[in-house]
């Protein structure tokens, strides 16, 4: 399997993340891509339309995307689920990961917004929108990550690599004010061999 | 259950046609919510302040509308969804090509409505480059929307519809014939009928 990837993309991360935890990851050779809207790689083009990483080039040749149907595929492919199949476990899980996803695109809009579009076209109440689905979300993770424990599953994934993306960009935002539980429950997430071994770099 | 909704929302239209198609629409509750007071009408259930969000008959809070298809689809015992599978992986790209049309499509939609001054020529152009690409994508794949209904055809017949009603201007349908019948048959479906949108 191919996956396009570029070591700063949360989103890629996550598949990473759940294919090291499903012991797959050796059955992925990693493409490095540099997309930016300002240069997007023409490659990638061809793989996915819309243009997106990460994308995933299956064991069968087909192409993959996005980051939640890359990891389905994953997870059906190892032993072990990280997705239950059933229940209303599954259905918590999948919500939690949305939520993350959710996160994760208005995190990824704001830094857009500030590293890419010229200053004079910076729009504060759009700025101000994304962080209010931010903080919304952070909220409601404080709550689910209570449940946690030690579960590995791909709410706590998803969760762990948007978390990681704030401390990699946003840093001086301080998420963990007012989120204790879910600080807590990250610091000893991030210890995993599947998170050291994917930090983001620039 | 309960929907927040709006009638033009794609991602609350992708929700209702499911609900049409799995027999949940008699079940659903409808609050319907509007820009001006989505946060405060939908945070209580979903903290995004962002619809759809469904509250199931359990009281459990349900999003994004990807899950909440998937969790009608299971409760109601749809075909929507095929199980994870060869064939499978298809149908979820096919989806996740088509709601990735309706995402670019909405960012479009809002980069036009920011403060023209705040406007990035630059920006309209990369997101309409994205519309493209993803048109070229979905109009390749043409012929395989007419298998199965899907969530892809879901997907698919609702990011047309939206193209149609933020940008009724730029009319898809001279370059991509394929496309344009697979539409028209479409919205002939009742429950692509019964959710069109009004015209913006």
């Amino acid at each position: 399997m191919k996956l396009y990837y570029a070591s700063a993309s949360p989103f890629v991360r996550k598949c990473m993340v759940a294919a090291i935890e499903l012991g797959l990851d050796d059955r992925i050779e990693l493409v490095t891509v540099a997309t930016t809207p300002v240069a997007p790689a023409a490659e990638l083009d061809a793989v996915n339309p819309v243009r997106k990483i990460p994308a995933l080039i299956a064991e069968d040749g087909q192409a993959l995307y996005d980051s939640a149907v890359i990891c389905e595929y994953l997870d059906a492919l190892g032993g072990t689920h990280l997705i239950p199949p059933e229940g209303p476990e599954r259905w918590s899980v999948r919500r939690q990961e949305a939520l993350a996803d959710a996160l994760l695109d208005a995190a990824v809009i704001t830094r857009y917004e500030l590293a890419v579009r010229p200053e004079e076209k910076r729009w504060d109440t759009w700025i101000e929108a994304q962080k209010g689905k931010i903080d919304g979300a952070l909220g409601q993770m404080e709550r689910d990550a209570a449940s946690f424990g030690g579960a590995i599953h791909m709410g706590a994934i998803a969760f762990a690599c948007a978390l990681g993306y704030l401390d990699f960009r946003f840093a001086d935002d301080g998420w963990r004010d007012g989120h204790d539980k879910l600080a807590g429950w990250y610091d000893g997430f991030a210890q995993r061999p599947s998170m050291q071994r994917t930090v983001p770099s620039a | 259950m309960k929907l927040h909704w709006s009638p033009t929302s794609p991602y609350v239209r992708k929700v209702m046609i499911a609900a049409h198609e799995v027999g949940a629409v008699d079940q659903l509750e409808f609050a319907e919510t509007f820009p001006q007071s989505v946060i405060e009408d939908v945070g209580p259930d979903n903290p995004l302040g962002m619809i759809p969000a469904l509250v199931t008959d359990d009281g459990e809070p349900l999003y994004d509308s990807s899950v909440i298809i998937a969790w009608l689809n299971d409760r109601f015992g749809g075909s929507l969804i095929p199980a994870p599978g060869p064939e499978a992986w298809a149908v979820y790209r096919r989806h996740a090509l088509a709601h990735g049309l309706i995402d670019a499509t909405n960012a479009r939609f809002h980069e036009r409505r920011r403060p023209p001054e705040l406007q990035w020529a630059q920006q309209d152009a990369k997101l309409k480059r994205r519309i493209d690409l993803a048109m070229d994508g979905l109009d390749r794949e043409a012929a395989a929307l007419d298998g199965p209904f899907t969530v892809a055809q879901i997907a698919a017949g609702v990011a047309l519809g939206y193209l149609d009603l933020r940008f009724p201007d730029e009319d898809w349908r001279p370059n991509r014939p394929a496309l344009a019948a697979w539409h028209a048959a479409i919205s002939q479906r009742p429950s692509f009928a019964a959710t069109a949108p009004p015209s913006a």
